[in-house]
């Protein structure tokens, strides 16, 4: 008995399986007119293969494509952030151009409205100070404590209140035994 | 492979695994470059706007193939008069690939011709089944998944669609046995 063409075709197609593939291909072997069958359907797979379109029409494809779809997706990721999110940058010439503008406003007020003691005084509180011979003290003439100027007495007591443990001998004077 | 279609890495590695096989189908659904190209491209859209996590790369080429069909299979529904229309206008527009596209049918002569009358005179259902098969190269089971039906159902319509093709293709003087 001959194959049944619905199994021919799935072996066509790679996708018969076992026990199926190896009594089909056993029969093909021995039936001539299963395997002009077969020829058949493969004619017609070959026949619609004509159509096929060719490859490099494909990759050219597949690069616009990917210039239009980076255009359209990254340009919508790419949309311009909130204010906040925004990021600031500046190079370092348009921040000291920005910076000596800014001094430049500051000052100029001053210079443009003028100043009064009054309305300074308002916002700064003035405070002089008279620099003569009762508040004035020279540091070169602050003297200087070296260790001579301490007793033993209270060179001791500062180490104990540090925390040192001394011992004291005197040269020459053998301890009493 | 986990897939987010919003993730670069994952899109472009999705984009350049599955162009060929989109741009495939959808040429013998609607047989033309320009709109093939259209097409393929808003299913990308879509896959990168939808923001879905597919489970493997499998499943992602699945559903990019199922919008693919159905993107062009509307195009074909909406009416010849639109599509002829814009089919004018692209033609005018010089569109790179149309030319190309139109010199190729010149090229091949009439096999081409009568090759793709066979195809779209055969009922949908068979139709989108042998182009998914011969010009998508898809096996049985991912035809199934794509089309939500069983594998052996793919089985009996790929054999159908082989019959009817033989038929009408038969008498043919480019169809050679």
């Amino acid at each position: 008995m001959c194959i049944d063409e619905a199994l021919l075709s799935s072996y066509l197609d790679g996708e018969l399986e076992e026990p199926y593939l190896s009594q089909t291909a056993e029969h093909l072997a021995h039936c001539a007119a299963c395997r002009a069958r077969l020829e058949r359907l493969k004619g017609i797979s070959a026949i619609l293969a004509k159509d096929e379109l060719p490859q490099e029409e494909i990759d050219s494809a597949r690069e616009r494509g990917l210039e239009v779809l980076e255009r359209k997706l990254l340009g919508q990721e790419g949309r311009k952030p909130g204010f906040f999110r925004r990021r600031i940058e500046m190079g370092l010439g348009s921040m000291i151009t920005a910076a000596a503008g800014l001094v430049v406003v500051f000052i100029g007020g001053f210079v443009l409205f003028g100043t009064s003691p009054e309305q300074t005084s308002e916002i700064i509180p003035s405070y002089t100070v008279q620099a003569d011979s009762q508040n004035v003290r020279f540091v070169s003439d602050q003297e200087t404590r070296g260790l001579d100027g301490y007793s033993l007495e209270e060179i001791l007591s500062y180490l104990d209140s540090k925390g040192y443990n001394v011992d004291i001998s005197i040269k020459g004077i053998q301890p009493i035994e | 492979m986990e897939i987010k279609s919003t993730d670069n890495d994952s899109f472009r590695l999705v984009y350049d695994k599955c162009y060929s096989v989109l741009i495939r189908i959808c040429y013998h659904v609607v047989y033309n470059m320009d709109i093939a190209e259209d097409l393929v491209q808003e299913a990308f859209e879509r896959f990168y706007l939808k923001n879905i996590t597919f489970p493997n790369e499998d499943e992602a080429r699945y559903w990019l193939i199922r919008v693919v069909r159905n993107l062009a299979l509307n195009h074909l529904r909406r009416g010849k008069r639109e599509s002829a229309m814009l089919d004018k206008v692209r033609n005018r527009a010089a569109g790179k690939a149309a030319d190309k596209d139109a010199q190729r049918i010149l090229d091949e002569g009439e096999t081409i011709k009568e090759v793709r009358k066979a195809v779209s005179e055969l009922p949908e259902n068979l139709r989108m089944v042998i182009i998914l098969k011969e010009y998508g190269g898809l096996d049985y089971k991912s035809i199934g998944k794509v089309l939500g039906i069983s594998e052996g159902n793919v089985k009996i319509r790929v054999h159908r669609a082989r019959k009817k093709l033989e038929e009408s293709l038969a008498g043919d003087e480019a169809y050679v046995y």
